[in-house]
C-alpha cells in the first residue's frame, strides 16, 4: 500500500534500514536534507514551497530522534510495540495501530513494498531531550556579524551552510588541499597570490558572501603572517 | 543466420526500449544513437526505430542522409513489408528504421495502428528494439513509452527538463491507470486529476489512489500495484559538477515519496564538447570520439542496462 510522506516512519524517511548505524544515519540526513532543499530543482514542480519546508521539518525532527541513543531507543520501542500489538492482538489504541516495516535505502536495489497506509504517531520529546540539538541546528546568519574574514570563520561560514570542503571544491574546481590550506591559515602552502586571490573570490562566491571583503581581509592576515614575500608577477 | 525463427522465439529474446523525457533537444536521439552503436560494438543485433513522427532526425546523428523509406511508408501503407523499411548503417548488426519526413497526417497514427506496428516490429530479427520517442506527452509517445520493455527517460540536469520530465511520468501512468479501468466513472476522474488544479482536491497519485478505493476498493488496489510495477529508468544528460549527477539519485528519493514507484539511475552523460562537434560534423559520436567521456558515459549506460543494474549513490564517493 501507498504512504503518504507525513505517514513515514522516521527509517523510511531517511531511506535506511532500522538497523542503520549511526554513521549510516548522519550520512542519509546529508543526503536527504539536501533533495530536500527549498531551492532543490530536482523537486521542482512536484512540491510546493510550503510541502518542503514541511518535509525539511520532518527529516530534521527524524535525525534528531535517530542520532541520540536515547531517542532513538524509544522511537524503536513504540515502533516495536505496534509491531507486536499488530502480530498477536488488535490494536489497543488509535496510535499503536500501523506496523513499521523493514526499508531498504532507496540507493540499494528495488524495495519491497514497504507503504503503509495508517500514520505514525509522532514522538513526545521530554524536555531534557529536545535541548540537545545537534550543533548544525544553530543556523544563525552570522554573515552579517562577521567582522574579519579568518580561515576559522569561513569554516565556521561554510558549515553553517551545511558544505563540506569537497562541495565547495565540486563547485569551484579548487583543490580541496587549498581549501583546507585556506581555512587553517597554512599561509607558507597556499599558491601565488595571484591565485590566491581568485581561490578567495570563488570561495567567497560559492558561500554567498563579499568576494572584496573577504579577500581584503584574508590578505590582510596573509600579509601580516609573511610580511616579506612579494608576489612573483 | 537463423531462417526458421518463429514469433516465439523472437519474443522471448527481443528486449524494446523506449527512450523519451518529455521535453524537446535534451539529448534522446543522440542518446539513443550511441546506445545502439555501442550494442552492435557489443555483437548485438540492434534496430533503432525513428519514433518521433512529427520532428525525426536519429538518421542525422547516425551520419545517415534524408532516407528514401520511412516509418510513414509503412503506415500509410505504401510498404507492405516493415523489413522494406529497415535501412542498413555503415555499422555491422546496427540497423535503421527512419522515422517520418512528411507532415501531420502520419503524426497521428491511431491505437490499431501502432499496434500493428509494434506486433510487426515484435516478429523482426533483432536482440534490442531501441525506439526514439518524440517531445511532449501526447498519446503516441506515451502508449510506445508504455508498450516497451523499458521506459528510459533523459533530463538535464534543469528545471524545464525536470518538470517536463515529470509531466511525462505522470502523463504515462495516468494513461496506463486508464487502460487497466474499465468503470467509466473511474476513467473521467483520472482525467480529471491530470489537470493538477482540479476541483476534487487530487494533488498527487496517491490522492487518486484513495479516492478510487472509495469508490471501488478493487480497483484501487489495481492501480496501486500498477504504480509499484511501473519502474522507469533515468538518465541525466549534460552533466558539468558533481551536484548534477546527484539530481538524478534526488529525483529517484523524490519520485519514490511523491509517486511510491522506483526509478531506477542507469547513468549520467557528461557534457562535452566532443558531442556538438560529432554532431556539426554528421558523424556518431562513438564513432568519432570513442574515448571521450561522454562516449564513455554512454557505454557505462549499456553496460548497467545489460545487466539490470543502476547507478548507487556510494558509487560515487
Amino acid at each position: 500500500m501507498l504512504k503518504k510522506i507525513k505517514n513515514l516512519n522516521f527509517y523510511e524517511l531517511l531511506e535506511i534500514s532500522p538497523t542503520a548505524t549511526k554513521q549510516e544515519i548522519h550520512k542519509a540526513y546529508e543526503r536527504i536534507r539536501r533533495v530536500y532543499e527549498p531551492n532543490s530543482i530536482a523537486l521542482y514542480s512536484l512540491f510546493t514551497q510550503e510541502e518542503i519546508a514541511a518535509i525539511h521539518q520532518r527529516i530534521e525532527e527524524a535525525y534528531r530522534t535517530l542520532v541520540y541513543e536515547d531517542n532513538r531507543k524509544r522511537y524503536d520501542a513504540v515502533l516495536r510495540d505496534r509491531n507486536c500489538l499488530d502480530k498477536d492482538n488488535p490494536p489497543a489504541s488509535p496510535h499503536l495501530k500501523s506496523q513499521p516495516r523493514f526499508v531498504q535505502a532507496a540507493f540499494s536495489l528495488p524495495s519491497e513494498n514497504r507503504y503503509l497506509d495508517k500514520p505514525e504517531p509522532t514522538l513526545q520529546l521530554s524536555q531534557q531531550q529536545t535541548a540537545s540539538k545537534p550543533p548544525q541546528e544553530k543556523n544563525t546568519p552570522v554573515s552579517n556579524l562577521v567582522t574579519e574574514f579568518t580561515g576559522p570563520t569561513i569554516k565556521i561560514l561554510r558549515e553553517q551552510r551545511g558544505l563540506t570542503i569537497r562541495n565547495i571544491a565540486d563547485t569551484t574546481k579548487i583543490s580541496s588541499r587549498y581549501l583546507e590550506y585556506i581555512e587553517t591559515e597554512n599561509f607558507k602552502k597556499l599558491p601565488a597570490l595571484t591565485y590566491l586571490r581568485g581561490f578567495l573570490t570563488n570561495y567567497a562566491k560559492a558561500l554567498g558572501c563579499e568576494p572584496e571583503r573577504m579577500v581584503g581581509d584574508y590578505m590582510k592576515r596573509y600579509d601580516a603572517a609573511l610580511p616579506k614575500k612579494t608576489d612573483s608577477n | 543466420m537463423i531462417i526458421d525463427t518463429t514469433p516465439q522465439d523472437a519474443l522471448q529474446k527481443k528486449e524494446i526500449w523506449a527512450i523519451g523525457g518529455g521535453k524537446g533537444g535534451i539529448g534522446k536521439s543522440l542518446i539513443t544513437g550511441n546506445i545502439g552503436i555501442h550494442l552492435a560494438h557489443l555483437k548485438k543485433k540492434v534496430l533503432l526505430v525513428d519514433a518521433d513522427l512529427g520532428g525525426a532526425n536519429l538518421h542525422t546523428t547516425l551520419g545517415i542522409g534524408v532516407p528514401d523509406v520511412t516509418l510513414s511508408d509503412f503506415l500509410n501503407r505504401r510498404i507492405e513489408n516493415i523489413q522494406d523499411v529497415i535501412i542498413k548503417t555503415a555499422i555491422p548488426n546496427l540497423s535503421l528504421i527512419s522515422g517520418a519526413q512528411d507532415f501531420l497526417d502520419s503524426a497521428n497514427p491511431n491505437f490499431a495502428h501502432k499496434t500493428q506496428l509494434l506486433r510487426h516490429l515484435e516478429t523482426l530479427e533483432a536482440d534490442y528494439i531501441l525506439m526514439d520517442l518524440g517531445a511532449g506527452t501526447s498519446l503516441n509517445i506515451l502508449d510506445f513509452f508504455l508498450f516497451s520493455d523499458y521506459g528510459i527517460l533523459v533530463v538535464l540536469p534543469e528545471p524545464t527538463a525536470i518538470e517536463n520530465a515529470y509531466r511525462f511520468i505522470k502523463s504515462a501512468f495516468y494513461r496506463r491507470f486508464k487502460r487497466v479501468v474499465t468503470n467509466q466513472g473511474i476513467k473521467d476522474m483520472i482525467d480529471a486529476a491530470m489537470d493538477q488544479k482540479n476541483s476534487m482536491g487530487i494533488r498527487t497519485p496517491y490522492d487518486l489512489i484513495e479516492r478510487v478505493k472509495q469508490m471501488e476498493k478493487e480497483v484501487g488496489e489495481i492501480l496501486e500495484l500498477e504504480m509499484m510495477q511501473f519502474k522507469p529508468k533515468l538518465i541525466v544528460n549534460q552533466v558539468r559538477t558533481k551536484n548534477d549527477i546527484q539530481i538524478g539519485f534526488a529525483m529517484k528519493s523524490a519520485c519514490q515519496k511523491y509517486f511510491g514507484f522506483d526509478l531506477e539511475y542507469l547513468g549520467y552523460v557528461e557534457y562535452d564538447d566532443c558531442v556538438w562537434q560529432s554532431i556539426r560534423s554528421k558523424r556518431p559520436l562513438a564513432v568519432e570520439y570513442p574515448y571521450s567521456r561522454s562516449s564513455r558515459c554512454i557505454e557505462r549506460i549499456v553496460n548497467n542496462l545489460l545487466r539490470k543494474e543502476q547507478l548507487l549513490f556510494n558509487m560515487l564517493y
